[in-house]
């Protein structure tokens, strides 16, 4: 499955199978702590969010990781 | 205004399903959607997982046209928020379109709990509400109806002439038909031309309501789910 910002897929493809590891032996038995994939999705989302500007995509009000409250700029 | 609901009950536990779900695209079922990115994940005061994603989906418009409108312009947008409650065993996901918004709003709700009589079975409740912008769907489509029928007879309908009863008539002076034999001719004549050149808001509010059932195809997703869990019987622990 490829990202959304064709520069992001393989940051994306990374981080999906360290998530996907974690969910399953972690988190679905009851181990929701520690999360290992924190440095992967930082700079994912890095990757990410800045595709989101460049395509102009209407998202809103969501909170990224790392920025707190902080609204992207293009927002609609 | 609720169109579509369904329930779905799964032959595998609730921990198989979510984790299928959780890894949901790509599958043969939704081959519309084209990419997926999480946008922010974190765990609550309660222990339950929130994710929120961004899908991007295309329209599946024959190739000519998507040259000529350029890529970019036929890909639809679809956020997605789910909770994992992992103590509770219930997930729910609920997306909503954030393009084509001023046409339409394609609104699902996901929820997969076990089954309340059989633990290694899980139920999915699912359902869809779409709404054509300002109006309930079939209001709509009574309102598409109604203009496409009584659309401004005196507008030049294009044609030098209208047949009524063999006899050649200007169809400007039909424009209040003094009967319902004129009238139905030129009702005739009107809904020719408006399948020869349709107008292009009804068009394209057409297209959102063509783009909405290709959505709903995509609201067989338990379907998709099945496929990935006997896709994976082996990665599934």
């Amino acid at each position: 499955m490829n990202s959304v910002g064709e520069a992001c897929t393989d940051m994306k493809r990374e981080y999906d199978q360290c998530f996907n590891r974690w969910f399953a032996e972690k988190f679905l038995k009851g181990d929701g702590s520690g999360d290992p994939c924190t440095d992967l999705f930082k700079r994912y989302q890095q990757c990410v969010q800045k595709a989101i500007k460049e395509k102009e995509i209407p998202i809103e009000g969501l909170e990224f990781m790392g920025r707190g409250k902080e609204k992207p700029e293009s927002s609609s | 205004m609720k169109i579509w609901s369904s329930e779905h009950v799964f032959g595998h536990p609730w921990d198989t399903v979510i984790k299928a779900a959780m890894r949901k695209y790509p599958n043969p079922m939704n081959p519309g959607v084209v990419g997926v990115d999480v946008l922010e994940r974190s765990v609550d005061g309660r222990g339950r997982l929130h994710s929120h994603r961004l899908l991007s989906t295309e329209w599946g418009l024959p190739s000519l046209v998507k040259a000529i409108l350029g890529t970019s312009r036929t890909l639809t947008y679809i956020k997605e928020h789910s909770v994992v409650d992992p103590v509770e065993k219930k997930m729910e996901l609920c997306s909503t379109n954030i393009t084509l918004t001023n046409l339409v709003s394609v609104n699902e709700r996901l929820v997969y709990t076990p089954h309340p009589e059989n633990p290694e079975m899980t139920v999915l409740q699912q359902e869809a509400v779409i709404t054509v912008k300002g109006l309930s769907l079939g209001s709509y489509l009574e309102s598409l109806m109604a203009n496409t029928i009584s659309s401004n007879a005196k507008k030049d309908l294009g044609v030098s002439f209208v047949e009524v009863r063999g006899k050649r008539m200007d169809p400007r002076r039909l424009s209040s038909p003094g009967s319902w034999v004129e009238g139905s001719a030129l009702v005739r004549q009107r809904l020719l031309m408006e399948s020869r050149l349709p107008s292009s808001p009804a068009e394209l509010m057409e297209r959102a309501w063509m783009c909405g059932r290709k959505l709903l195809y995509k609201f067989k997703g338990w379907a998709a789910i099945e496929w990935i869990i006997e896709h994976s019987e082996s990665a599934v622990s």
